[in-house]
């Protein structure tokens, strides 16, 4: 395991300095660090001032709905190595709100911004919590999973006849001109809704 | 008082000679263009389409009086420069109304019909037609001087600003004024490039950039008034330059002939060239042709 | 003899030739579909030949091309475009997805059906469809002007409540002026 020899001293001194973080080596260039949520700030503090980790490339949430969590996710990156560290924290889902990050890095507002229309997450510090894409959206953001995109649709968009659901359009092709579906095709299904 | 019918026929006559010879002008410079870019390209009566189309749309856009009289001077100032020049040499028809004064008159005439633009444009409040206007004035105020100093050439060489007297001087083709003062000719075809407003002069109505500029918010019927104005306008320019040039013509023929080969310039010169930016057109305009234009006239006094 | 009738049946015949030989497209592109149509204007397609141009501004527009999946936002935009357009003007719906959704059928933020909001003249099914479609939905559109067919414009202002209460339904905060068109 010659080759991953960067990311398990990264891995290393991430564990040392933060006891309660869980450290794995994903892949080459990839180190995923799970932290505490009042731990976030300080690692990427720690990160960026300590380990040269200075470029923010993203950051990411993911609704856990059945452990009513959302989970955060920041890719940092670091140009010398080229080694990404994705530090994942879980907030409560039922109050989603978090510290800004804004200070470190400029563009995390805009990230911010994108987690508060989606997922309805208050990042407290951000100064510009403004609407960003979506327009004069009312109701539950739109990414949480509860949030059902297909009968939204349907109630406000007007659903134009043989549109109901996702059709099987190779049934209906085949239906058509009378051709059987091949062995291998019919492992293949798609979403029954 | 006894009427002149011949100049009558010809009064009426001049305008729509002027609009269809302008528009199968630019018909052909669309197809030439097309043919440059390897395309089939519209066909020569596709101007006159436009036209048509754009007259016969409903049209409700109020933004003011202005707005309404812009596209107004634009035609009336085509018009009148026509009027004022001899298309046909020693023809009893199309003598118009040229006089002595008439090249002192048509420098002030060609200019009204930009000004009158700018000032319909200015009033629609677009922003893209602030900066289109503002560019395009600027870049008259660029090739102006060239031309001014061209015809200034002229008429310190020959002692006359009329452009019958002009005509009359050239009688024969090795009299042509191009032979006669190239200097001036040089400085004045630099000058008519930018006049003609094809690359590398069309910062003015850069469409991508600012939205054609100074016509965005004209649409419609304004926008057919322009069209017809900007062809007579074309026409005016290359029978101005023809005359003072390159001798005017005798027959309908020759003009056709003389004014396409010399609009060719501006369209082949347009069409492999990228587009300058407002100051860098200027200073082409200020160093070179101005440069010419300037030694043409000592090159005249010099010799006189 | 003059008959005022016969004169209107010529005039209407020369504007409804110049109209269908001289559709100036407006340059907004609203999704996807949009990449198709500098092909379709430049050398490979030429759509030129047939007087096809690009327009800068919605106010010198003949044709509205909507290009793909319409979001809301962008019909806000899409919607304000088209009242500034003069008319007789056309709108062609470009792609599945302004048939009945596309791909985006149950996408919470597009429109499914464009016909409920615009008046369609033309759709172009596909997805995407190319340049070839693109130009036999321009001459379907010219058959339609030279037969008299093509009249949305006059059918949006006919059934402009109808339009609206659509328009109204998925753009909750309605702030646009109102155009004296």
């Amino acid at each position: 395991m010659e080759e991953l020899k960067i990311e398990k001293e990264i891995a290393e001194e991430i564990s040392k300095t933060f006891h309660s973080a869980e450290v794995t080596v994903k892949r080459e260039k990839r180190v995923v660090v799970k932290l505490r949520d009042d731990l976030i700030t300080p690692f990427l503090s720690y990160a960026k001032n300590n380990m040269n980790f200075i470029h923010l490339a993203h950051i990411s949430c993911v609704d856990w709905l059945e452990d009513n969590k959302f989970e955060l996710i920041y890719s940092l990156l670091n140009y010398d190595n080229k080694v990404m560290i994705l530090a994942k924290t879980y907030i409560d889902r039922e109050n989603p709100e978090f510290v800004s990050h804004t200070n470190y890095w400029d563009q995390a507002e805009t990230y911010e911004r994108e987690m508060r229309e989606m997922y309805g997450i208050n990042f407290k510090g951000n100064k510009r919590l403004t609407e960003f894409i979506l327009e004069d959206w009312q109701g539950i953001p739109p990414m949480r999973r509860d949030f059902d995109t297909v009968k939204f649709s349907q109630d406000t968009f007007y659903n134009r006849p043989g549109r109901e659901n996702a059709q099987d359009v190779r049934t209906t092709v085949t239906k058509k001109s009378g051709e059987e579906i091949p062995e291998i095709g019919k492992d293949y299904t798609v979403r029954n809704l | 008082m006894e009427i002149n019918w011949s100049s009558v026929i010809g009064i009426v006559a001049t305008p729509v000679i002027a609009f269809i010879v302008g528009v199968l002008y630019g018909g052909a410079v669309r197809k030439i263009t097309a043919r440059v870019q390897n395309r089939y390209g519209p066909p020569i009566t596709q101007n006159l389409f436009d036209i048509i189309k754009l007259y016969s749309k409903k049209t409700a856009i109020q933004h003011g009086v202005m707005q309404h009289l812009g596209p107004v001077f634009a035609i009336t100032a085509s018009v009148t420069s026509l009027y004022f020049i001899p298309v046909i040499k020693d023809s009893p028809y199309f003598q118009n109304f040229s006089f002595n004064g008439d090249l002192i008159f048509l420098l002030y005439m060609m200019v009204f019909g930009s000004l009158g633009m700018a000032l319909g444009a200015g009033q629609t409040g677009n922003p893209n037609s602030a900066i289109g206007v503002s560019r395009g004035l600027s870049q008259m105020v660029g090739y102006e001087i060239p031309f001014v100093l061209a015809l200034v050439a002229i008429m310190i060489q020959f002692k006359t600003t009329s452009l019958n007297e002009l005509l009359a001087v050239q009688d024969h083709f090795t009299n042509w004024i191009i032979f006669q003062s190239p200097l001036a000719f040089v400085a004045g075809i630099l000058a008519f490039l930018g006049m003609m407003h094809y690359a590398p002069f069309d910062v003015v109505i850069a469409p991508a950039e600012i939205a054609s500029g100074p016509p965005s918010e004209f649409g419609g019927k304004y926008l057919g008034l322009m069209m017809t104005s900007g062809s007579i306008f074309a026409f005016v320019k290359l029978v101005l330059f023809v005359d003072i040039f390159l001798g005017g013509a005798s027959d309908f023929i020759t003009l056709i002939i003389k004014t396409f080969l010399l609009y060719m310039i501006p369209v082949l010169t347009g069409i492999v060239s990228p587009r300058f930016r407002t100051e860098q057109s200027i200073l082409f305009f200020w160093k070179w042709p101005t440069f010419i234009g300037i030694l043409a006239i000592i090159v005249v006094v010099l010799n006189g | 003899m003059y008959n005022d009738k016969d004169a209107k049946k010529i005039v209407d015949i020369i504007q409804s030739y110049a109209r269908k030989h001289s559709l100036w497209v407006v340059a907004y592109g609203t999704g996807c579909g949009a990449i198709e149509i500098p092909p379709t204007m430049t050398s490979r397609y030429d759509a030129e030949r047939f007087g096809i141009r690009g327009s800068a501004t919605p106010r010198q527009a003949d044709v509205l091309l909507i290009t793909g999946y319409l979001a809301v936002k962008t019909l806000k935009r899409v919607i304000r475009t088209y009242e500034q357009m003069q008319a007789p003007k056309f709108v062609m719906g470009f792609g599945s997805c302004t048939i009945n959704g596309g791909m985006y059928w149950d996408s919470y933020n597009t429109i499914n059906a464009l016909d409920r909001y615009l008046p369609v003249d033309v759709f172009i099914n596909g997805c995407m469809p190319r340049p070839e479609a693109v130009i036999s939905g321009f001459i379907k559109l010219q058959q339609l002007i030279s037969e008299g067919k093509a009249e949305g414009a006059e059918k949006y202002l006919k059934n402009l409540e109808w339009y609206r209460e659509n328009q109204n339904k998925v753009i909750p905060n309605w702030n646009m002026p109102d155009y004296n068109w």
